[in-house]
């Protein structure tokens, strides 16, 4: 038998964060316009020197448009996988995720409900529909929880995802009656259900980046105790855990972070169910390996993904939505079937 | 114990069931209130008529029509721009020019048309466009008496013969024809007195940045009216409606921007935003602050006001009046 090493070793965290950043500096010298790399070093390294620029459109393009929107993306795609690592660890469930468990159609209607009741904090124009969409997701979280125990204290893959799915028509039903009566607010609202990257800033970067050291700071924390989760609940009280407490932590944490990137990036499914089976093929199931590689993976992944959108049909741009669940689903049957085959 | 525990769960289910009814035996009261009587409305003449709609499907009627159900906002325009605006019974939901067609009854258009609605205003002829209607509709429609008639406009041109048409279905071919001069007028003034060149570009913003960048390309009115004015439609490789990359808007740098977004009167006006947009303070059209906000869908509704949307456009940019 193999035995790994419970942790990343050093090279191991140094293979993973290059492949990132290597992602990460590839989507920004590729997008929609076609700016020569060489310029693009050029325009990125003055900006980070602080030299002035000529004016040219590669500036804006590249620092105020481009270099944000991978960042929120990354970051997006780190927080979403975490997320979806830690859940699948809790619960001993292989198919939980934000999507699948509701908890993004929860934030989803956190924020909807918030721009529809025009909820705004006066100084922080997002603070708003972020907070809800936060307080959404938690509770959607703990209904989901509640409702699964009660039936099944186990908290059998079925049960708790049938009533993930029921949770989310429910929310989505609730969502589509908001919006009739919305009234003229009606197009803020569909738009925004769709979910977007556009315009992204860097503020949006960095409240995303302060969840994510949180939150997912936090969550990373607890990898050990996730361990002893995955194998029972059970197991986790005989070892020592203090089973609510942790678990009540990962989930205010997994709701907060959700709850942000859907405020900021609409919910994008698909890519929290995966990336951690993805991860797991690669480097095996112990979570204090498992939550630092997916973070790394979904970012890559996202950023991946969103390159695809922004350029497969220049100048038209594809929801990223619809490129995460493309090649998400594929890979992730491929990836199933040739698990189950090995076995 | 579990029977009770069922019985709570059915109290439960029952209360938004209750509240779901009453919703609709309100909207059904408040509905019934506001139906005016648009059968006052004296029918000129007595001659049968016929015409062909814009699918080529012929209707007769007996005479002109004098209960008419529009669902398509540009056809309530249409309407109102001929004189007949009395006749309607019934208008789409999302018809709101001229402000007096907000007394006439609602009913749900598009995906939502709502059969029932429309029989119960009792209209003789239902105009509307084909864009999201079923061949079962049109026939259950057609089986209660309601001749249904197609109006869709695809370009200018296609907005004249939508006028015709009405305007024949409604025995008004003179008013029709009139407005159909005074819009050809209106758009050969303009294009007689652009001085431009063609090398002017605009941006036609028809979502905002934060609902995600959305334009109108080639084959839109927008589109057309551009090339009337002699200004290029930056967009103009992509068709119709398209959802856009925001560097692509940077790097074609037009020189003038169009946005259609609506006000809420909260936040930012939609001009304000545009201005505001980190990394697009050096697109000419923002260094210039030549940012136009078309509020009333002057130019994305195939109805008479295009021409209006055009003197607005003209006088954007060329800093005159049009006509």
């Amino acid at each position: 038998m193999k035995i790994r090493p419970e942790s990343f070793r050093f090279h191991e965290y140094v293979l993973f964060a290059t492949v990132t950043l290597v992602t990460l500096i590839l989507c920004i010298c590729i997008g929609s316009v076609n700016i020569p790399v060489k310029e693009t070093i050029r325009v990125i390294w003055r900006a980070i020197s602080g030299l002035s620029m000529a004016e040219s459109k590669a500036v804006p393009i590249l620092l105020s448009v481009r270099l944000p929107r991978v960042l929120c993306v990354g970051l997006v795609g780190a927080s979403l996988s975490l997320c979806g690592g830690a859940m699948q660890g809790l619960l001993k469930n292989p198919l939980a995720d934000g999507s699948t468990l509701g908890v993004s159609s929860g934030a989803a209607l956190g924020a909807v409900v918030a721009i529809a009741f025009g909820l705004t904090i006066p100084a922080f124009p997002f603070a708003g529909t972020m907070t809800m969409a936060m307080l959404f997701a938690f509770v959607s979280l703990t209904v989901i929880l509640a409702l699964a125990y009660r039936l099944d204290a186990s908290l059998a893959t079925h049960t708790i995802i049938l009533i993930g799915i029921t949770y989310s028509m429910f929310v989505s039903s609730i969502m589509t009656l908001v919006i009739t009566f919305a009234g003229e607010k009606v197009k803020h609202i569909t738009f925004w259900m769709m979910g977007s990257l556009q315009g992204s800033s860097y503020a949006n970067a960095l409240v995303l980046l302060s969840a994510l050291l949180l939150f997912g700071g936090v969550i990373l924390r607890h990898s050990r105790e996730l361990n002893a989760f995955a194998i029972g609940e059970d197991n986790a009280r005989a070892i020592g855990v203090n089973v609510k407490r942790v678990r009540l932590i990962v989930l205010i944490c997994v709701s907060a972070l959700i709850g942000v990137c859907v405020s900021i990036g609409g919910t994008i499914g698909f890519i929290g169910l995966v990336t951690p089976h993805m991860v797991r093929m690669i480097v095996g199931p112990n979570h204090r390996r498992l939550l630092p590689a997916t973070m790394m993976g979904g970012a890559t992944f996202l950023m991946l993904a969103d390159l695809v959108a922004r350029v497969l049909l220049n100048p038209l741009e594809l929801p990223i939505g619809v490129v995460t669940s493309f090649i998400g689903s594929i890979m992730f049957i491929s990836i199933f079937y040739s698990s189950r085959k090995v076995k | 114990m579990k029977q009770l525990k069922q019985l709570k769960q059915l109290k439960h289910a029952g209360i938004p069931a209750i509240l779901m009814a009453l919703i609709m035996l309100l909207t059904a009261i408040s509905g019934c209130s506001k139906a005016n009587d648009g059968a006052a409305t004296t029918i000129k003449s007595k001659t049968a008529v016929t015409v062909t709609d814009m699918t080529g499907r012929k209707i007769i009627l007996d005479g002109p029509a004098a209960r008419v159900v529009a669902l398509t906002p540009s056809d309530c325009e249409i309407l109102y721009a001929i004189g007949a605006g009395g006749t309607i019974v019934g208008r789409g939901e999302y018809c709101d020019y001229p402000a007096e067609v907000m007394n006439v009854p609602s009913v749900q258009s598009g995906a939502n048309t709502n059969i029932e609605q429309i029989i119960a205003l009792k209209p003789q002829i239902l105009l509307m466009s084909t864009m999201a209607q079923t061949d079962e509709q049109v026939a259950a429609l057609e089986k209660a008496g309601i001749k249904v008639v197609v109006s869709d406009a695809q370009d200018v041109a296609g907005v004249y013969t939508a006028i015709e048409l009405i305007g024949t279905l409604m025995g008004r071919q003179q008013e029709a024809a009139a407005l159909t001069e005074s819009m050809k007028n209106t758009f050969k003034t303009l294009s007689a007195k652009v001085k431009g060149d063609g090398t002017k570009t605009v941006y036609f913003e028809v979502s905002p940045l934060q609902y995600e960048l959305w334009t109108a390309g080639s084959g839109t009115f927008m589109n057309e009216i551009a090339g009337m004015l002699k200004l290029s439609n930056i967009f103009g490789d992509v068709s119709a409606w398209g959802k856009i990359t925001e560097e692509q808007v940077i790097e074609r740098d037009p020189d003038y921007i169009v946005t259609i977004a609506m006000y809420f009167g909260e936040g930012p006006k939609p001009e304000e935003e545009i201005l505001s947009r980190t990394g697009w303070k050096n697109i000419t059209a923002v260094k210039n602050g030549d940012i136009l906000n078309l509020q009333n869908n002057e130019l994305s509704r195939p109805g008479p006001r295009l021409a209006d949307g055009a003197n607005m456009l003209y006088e954007f940019v060329y800093g005159e009046t049009g006509n």
